[in-house]
């Protein structure tokens, strides 16, 4: 998965560091944005291939952005990561396509694994665009 | 279940999903502070002296977060056990303290500072008899109607004062705020401030708006009639 740009988005500054770094030991790249504002600031500099991004945050929620993100770039895959257990919130947003909805805290292996498997997702994705082409 | 009672299970629900979401958060980073210094440990003896500082880094993060988690699950506790009796015995000043810092997360959601105006531990206590739980609920009701008219970067600043016999709560907004009319209208328009009207009946006191000082006043008797 060399190559694969992740975005985590959490306004947990402390969290969201420490994730970056323990992923950044397993050879993988990932930035992080602390608010919805820098996160939309981050993908204009940069398009990531998975966003692993939390709910609830200050100004912008996380489902905005999901909202945001699906629109503009479909093909990016969003991994919500939150400590927030609504089933209507988990619903809305399998509804605006998030390829899986995780509840904090989450092992890292196993969150390591749907990433993997979203940005796997992300080129069958293309690839069925291409075909239908 | 009567029309009051769903209303106060609203209300434990919304406090403790708050609270909860904090401990889960201060979960997440334990967790991933003591991973991050098991990846370093299984890298070899060698990283450890390499990465020692983010070692330490990691477990002064632990030590605040479990003081963090210590802090919620006592404020939890209290508020749990303010069902305990229907009528009881509060400190006021400490009432407003407990409530100020479990209403925290909802104002960082909000971007708006949330303080008492009185430190804590300042000044005497000031005890009534009351319904310790309506008294919550119009304390964070007062708070969400000024959650309607501030915008990011606004302030709430809570205290109290005794004022003709009466216990009053002063609940004052500050930041970029609305024109004294406008501020009015906004309040009493949003949908917690019949609510607050309600609870604060019930406590046999009274919610006002302040239009001058940009606030809510609530007047609450030393004793309420059982």
């Amino acid at each position: 998965m060399e190559g694969m740009k992740i975005l985590l988005v959490d306004d947990e500054e402390e969290f969201v560091k420490t994730l970056s770094e323990r992923i950044e030991i397993r050879g993988l790249k990932a930035d992080v944005a602390l608010s919805g504002e820098q996160a939309l600031k981050a993908m204009d500099e940069n398009l990531p291939d998975v966003i692993v991004l939390d709910l609830k945050m200050p100004g912008m929620d996380g489902m905005e952005i999901l909202r945001r993100t699906k629109k503009a770039h479909p093909e990016i895959q969003v991994v919500m990561l939150t400590g927030h257990g609504s089933e209507k919130d988990e619903n809305e947003a399998r509804r605006l396509g998030v390829f899986e909805y995780l509840h904090k805290p989450v092992d890292l292996e196993s969150l390591l694994r749907t990433v993997t498997n979203a940005y796997k997702n992300k080129f069958k994705s293309s690839m069925v665009a291409v075909s239908f082409a | 279940m009567n029309k009051c009672t769903n209303k106060e299970v609203a209300f434990f629900g919304k406090i403790t999903a708050g609270i909860t979401h904090e401990m889960k958060n201060v979960l997440a980073i334990i967790r991933e502070s003591s991973g991050l210094m098991g990846d370093i440990i299984s890298i070899s003896p060698e990283a450890i002296v390499k990465h020692q500082e983010k070692i330490q880094n990691s477990m002064v993060r632990i030590k605040d977060q479990i003081e963090r988690g210590i802090g919620l699950t006592d404020r939890l506790n209290k508020f749990a056990h303010s069902t305990d009796e229907t009528l009881s015995k509060i400190d006021l000043r400490e009432a407003i303290e407990q409530l100020v810092t479990l209403a925290q997360r909802f104002a960082r959601l909000k971007h708006v500072v949330l303080k008492t105006m009185t430190p804590d531990h300042e000044g005497p206590p000031v005890t009534l008899v009351t319904r310790h739980v309506q008294l919550q609920m119009a304390l964070f009701a007062s708070l969400e109607c000024c959650f309607t008219v501030l915008s990011a970067g606004g302030e709430i600043n809570v205290g109290i004062r005794k004022l003709e016999g009466k216990n009053v709560v002063n609940v004052v907004c500050k930041g970029d705020l609305p024109g004294q009319s406008e501020f009015v209208r906004n309040i009493s328009e949003s949908e917690n401030w019949p609510a607050l009207q309600e609870i604060a009946a019930c406590l046999e006191g009274s919610a006002k708006l302040d239009e001058t000082a940009h606030g809510i006043v609530l007047s609450f008797p030393d004793e309420i009639r059982r």
